[in-house]
């Protein structure tokens, strides 16, 4: 199943290539998170909740 | 702290809302005339302008660019400026938006029948049409950013990094993908020809997916969902990952329509391997999406809106599981070219955008009319049906797909195929087909059940305009803050630049070397550009949409190679713009069709298929026999394509016309001397010369290399 994509005569090259940018994409986006301050997160997951009472008092 | 008042514009919204409903009704009802067609050919009416070939791109566009994309324009107008707590920046650039997508769309909608078409795939429109997209999309730019710049909200909610991500990225891929020499104001060459120009076409026609289809709905998901449920998203966190991964790997999947097709290997690589990846952040987008809903499954059980979504998140999960495997080349084998395609894009069309599609509009239409839905009972009967609907259009399809996929590939023990007339594969399926439109049928029912509860809702409440709120200034930044992505989320122009560099990244890896690196398409001696009489077939080929029925590309495997002949080689398209390799196979492949059968089949075969073919359900086209060749254009065309690197020498730019004729009258004489009575001006004659040229040049080779070796043996 792994020739599909292993025999490239001789431009495996780009493929390795491609999957070194990604996981260096991907471990900064982790170390971001990582880092990431916990109350910061809770305001961020709660902006869309916001002007809740605002909404249920104009409805109906 | 000073608290700011200030309005919501609903109004934009409803008017996005509205062409939403019209679009939806107009883009469904489309679909359902193109699948009745394929069962009955008779239902081409007999007219050009409404054959499957021209009006299967008809719904294809509304429904993607008319339908889904109004729905977009109307989710990104509700959540952006809640989200930022501000109007949207300009109400001017908001109405010349919706005027000018709706323009574009109608504009789409005369034109695409006329036969005036580019024939890539979901950009069919020719250039003036593109143009006018490109200027809208960029004030519905403007008009966000500055939404954004004026934000009282000091983060951006990870909503609003879809939609900008959606911006760029939609950007970057329609210029692309539409640059264009015009010839005329209806008529343009691409400037990418062959193996190329299938690169940059399915490179945006994924990624139209991904990032108009995709990543703007995942942002409508990250802020209704949580409103819908009253409950913060699952994991911020997880969103941000979910974001990242899923823009950089995106990009680089396309590859995965050309598989075994002469496009390099290595590029079909990168496309497998991309898209199987691709499965990680996707079903961290679902996940996120259907754990929101944890603790709250008792709402989903009467909300009709929460129900939507929950079919919506699982219909993301299937085709987002099911485009990864399709990735891979063993099932591609079977699958591609099948049925199996099309239900895959419909369980994400008519699950995922449609179904969210439709949460987001019984959620909004009531709040923004300050009343309650007219019928929750009428929404629940809609969410059954569309259900139902999408059940009864997937399963047949893909049953279809492996019945017919199946037929295609079986050899009898003899080692012949055992269904060489394709037409068998063809009639086969359509009891099949009849219940996918059944199944479609159901899906428009309950769309319009839909309008009716919405337009009675509207009725009896009253439009709230301006909706007034109130939020707190954010003052200036004092503490610097450490956190890269807390700075970022402050950031739009930042953020923005940042996303598009991980979305150019994929592009740019697979496409560069395509282009410039020779050895990845090998050149082949024998091929020739078209002769000028030729280059008109071609260009009708092109306008009757023949490609929306028919590939042009035979893969290397037996069951193609001793059904078509011999596969396609990526130096034999060096001279086709557009590339016309088609991603469906309704009717068979034609790349090999040339010298195949003689001109008068083609004649009748073009007349009434059914003449050739009993049972075809190929249209006729009858009027290519009684039209005459527009030859006006001709010679402009053909500079064209020496501009664009075609070896047509001066004479044959300037005489193309006599030497069209010259051609023509060859092929008339030949069909008078078998009984076949048609003037040498009439579009046919080109068509049959395009098609007997077909695939024909690498028989050059081939005979040149027997003779050559026949020499040597006598030499010998
Ligand atoms: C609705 C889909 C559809 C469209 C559109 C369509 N075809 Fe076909 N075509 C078929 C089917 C199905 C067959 C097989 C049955 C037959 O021979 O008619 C076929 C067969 C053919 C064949 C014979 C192939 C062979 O190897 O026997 C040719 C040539 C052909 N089509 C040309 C065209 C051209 C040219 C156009 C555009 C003007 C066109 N078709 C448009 C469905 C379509």
């Amino acid at each position: 199943m792994f020739k599909q994509i292993t025999n490239l005569n001789g431009d495996e090259l780009y493929l390795i290539v491609s999957l070194w940018i990604f996981l260096v994409f991907f471990i900064s986006v982790g170390c971001m998170l990582f880092w990431m301050k916990k109350d910061h997160i809770d305001h961020m997951r709660d902006i869309p909740l916001e002007n809740q009472e605002n909404e249920n008092e104009t409805r109906g | 702290m000073q608290i700011e008042q200030f309005n919501y514009d609903n109004k934009i919204v409803r008017d996005f809302g509205i062409a939403t409903i019209i679009w939806g009704l107009v883009g469904m009802s489309v679909g359902l005339l193109v699948a009745s067609q394929l069962i009955w050919p008779q239902l081409n009416f007999l007219t050009q302008y409404t054959t499957f070939g021209r009006v299967r791109p008809v719904h294809t566009n509304a429904v993607i660019f008319a339908f889904v994309g109004n729905a977009i324009f109307m989710g990104v107008y509700y959540s952006l400026q809640r989200v930022l707590k501000a109007r949207m920046f300009s109400d001017t650039l908001s109405k010349i938006h919706f005027w000018g997508w709706q323009l574009i769309i109608v504009a789409s909608a005369i034109t695409l029948p006329l036969g005036l078409t580019t024939s890539h795939e979901y950009a069919e429109m020719e250039w003036p049409i593109d143009v006018g997209i490109a200027l809208i999309w960029v004030v519905f730019g403007i008009n966000m950013f500055g939404t954004i710049l004026r934000r009282r909200e000091r983060h951006m909610y990870v909503a609003v990094w879809f939609y900008i991500a959606t911006f760029v990225t939609v950007a970057v891929l329609h210029i692309v993908n539409s640059v264009q020499l015009p010839v005329s104001f209806w008529k343009s060459y691409y400037v990418y020809a062959g193996v190329q120009d299938a690169l940059v076409q399915w490179w945006y026609g994924h990624n139209a997916v991904a990032f108009f289809l995709t990543t703007p709905y995942l942002g409508m998901m990250y802020y209704f969902l949580p409103k819908m449920a009253n409950r913060p998203i699952y994991s911020y966190k997880l969103s941000i990952l979910h974001f990242w991964s899923l823009i950089f790997i995106y990009i680089w999947a396309g590859p995965h329509h050309l598989l075994y097709t002469s496009l390099p290997t290595w590029v079909q690589s990168l496309g497998v391997v991309f898209s199987i990846m691709l499965i990680a952040p996707s079903w961290g987008g679902m996940i996120n999406g259907l754990l929101t809903l944890r603790g709250a499954w008792d709402k989903v059980r009467t909300e009709p809106t929460l129900k939507f979504m929950v079919v919506a998140l699982t219909s993301y999960g299937m085709a987002t599981f099911e485009g990864p495997m399709l990735s891979l080349k063993q099932v591609n084998a079977i699958a591609h070219f099948t049925d199996w395609i099309v239900a895959h894009v419909h369980v994400g069309a008519l699950g995922w955008n449609g179904f969210m599609t439709f949460a987001i509009l019984y959620y909004l239409v009531p709040r923004i009319y300050k009343t309650d839905l007219y019928s929750k009972k009428l929404a629940n009967v809609h969410f059954w049906i569309g259900t139902l609907g999408i059940l009864f259009y997937a399963i047949p399809m893909y049953w279809a797909a492996v019945v017919q996929g199946l037929m295609w590939k079986e050899f009898t023990p003899e080692g012949v195929l055992k269904y060489p007339n394709f037409l068998a594969t063809t009639l086969e399926i359509i009891p099949m087909h009849i219940m996918r439109a059944t199944g479609g049928a159901l899906y428009l029912a309950g769309a319009i059940i839909m309008t009716v509860n919405l337009v009675k809702t509207m009725r009896q409440g009253k439009l709230r305009a301006d909706e007034a709120a109130e939020a707190a200034v954010p003052g200036p930044i004092v503490v610097h803050e450490a956190v890269r992505h807390r700075r970022l989320e402050r950031k739009p122009v930042l953020f923005m630049v940042l996303a598009l560099v991980a979305i150019l990244i994929g592009g740019i890896v697979e496409m560069i070397p395509t282009f410039t690196v020779t050895s990845n398409v090998p050149k082949i001696e024998s091929v020739r550009p078209y002769s000028a009489l030729e280059l008109q077939g071609r260009d009708l080929y092109i306008r009757e949409g023949c490609v929306n029925c028919h590939s042009q590309t035979v893969r290397p495997f037996r069951s193609e190679t001793s059904r078509y002949g011999e596969y396609s080689k990526a130096g034999e398209f060096i001279y086709d713009r557009p590339f016309l390799w088609g991603s469906k196979r309704t009717g068979p492949d034609l790349h090999r069709i040339g010298g195949k059968y003689p001109n008068k089949w083609h004649f009748d075969h073009l007349l009434d298929p059914t003449i050739t073919s009993p049972g075809s359900i190929m249209p006729a086209y009858p009027w290519l026999i009684t039209q005459q060749l527009d030859n006006s254009l001709l010679s402009e065309k053909m500079n064209a394509m020496r501009v664009l690197g075609v070896p047509y020498t001066a004479d044959e730019i300037t005489q193309a016309v006599a030497h069209a004729k010259q051609q023509a009258a060859t092929i008339a004489e030949e069909l008078r001397s078998n009984q076949v009575d048609v003037r040498p001006d009439r579009e046919i004659i080109a068509m049959i010369a395009y098609l007997q040229r077909l695939g024909t040049d690498i028989k050059a080779t081939a005979e040149d290399e027997r003779a050559a070796s026949t020499e040597i043996n006598k030499r010998n």
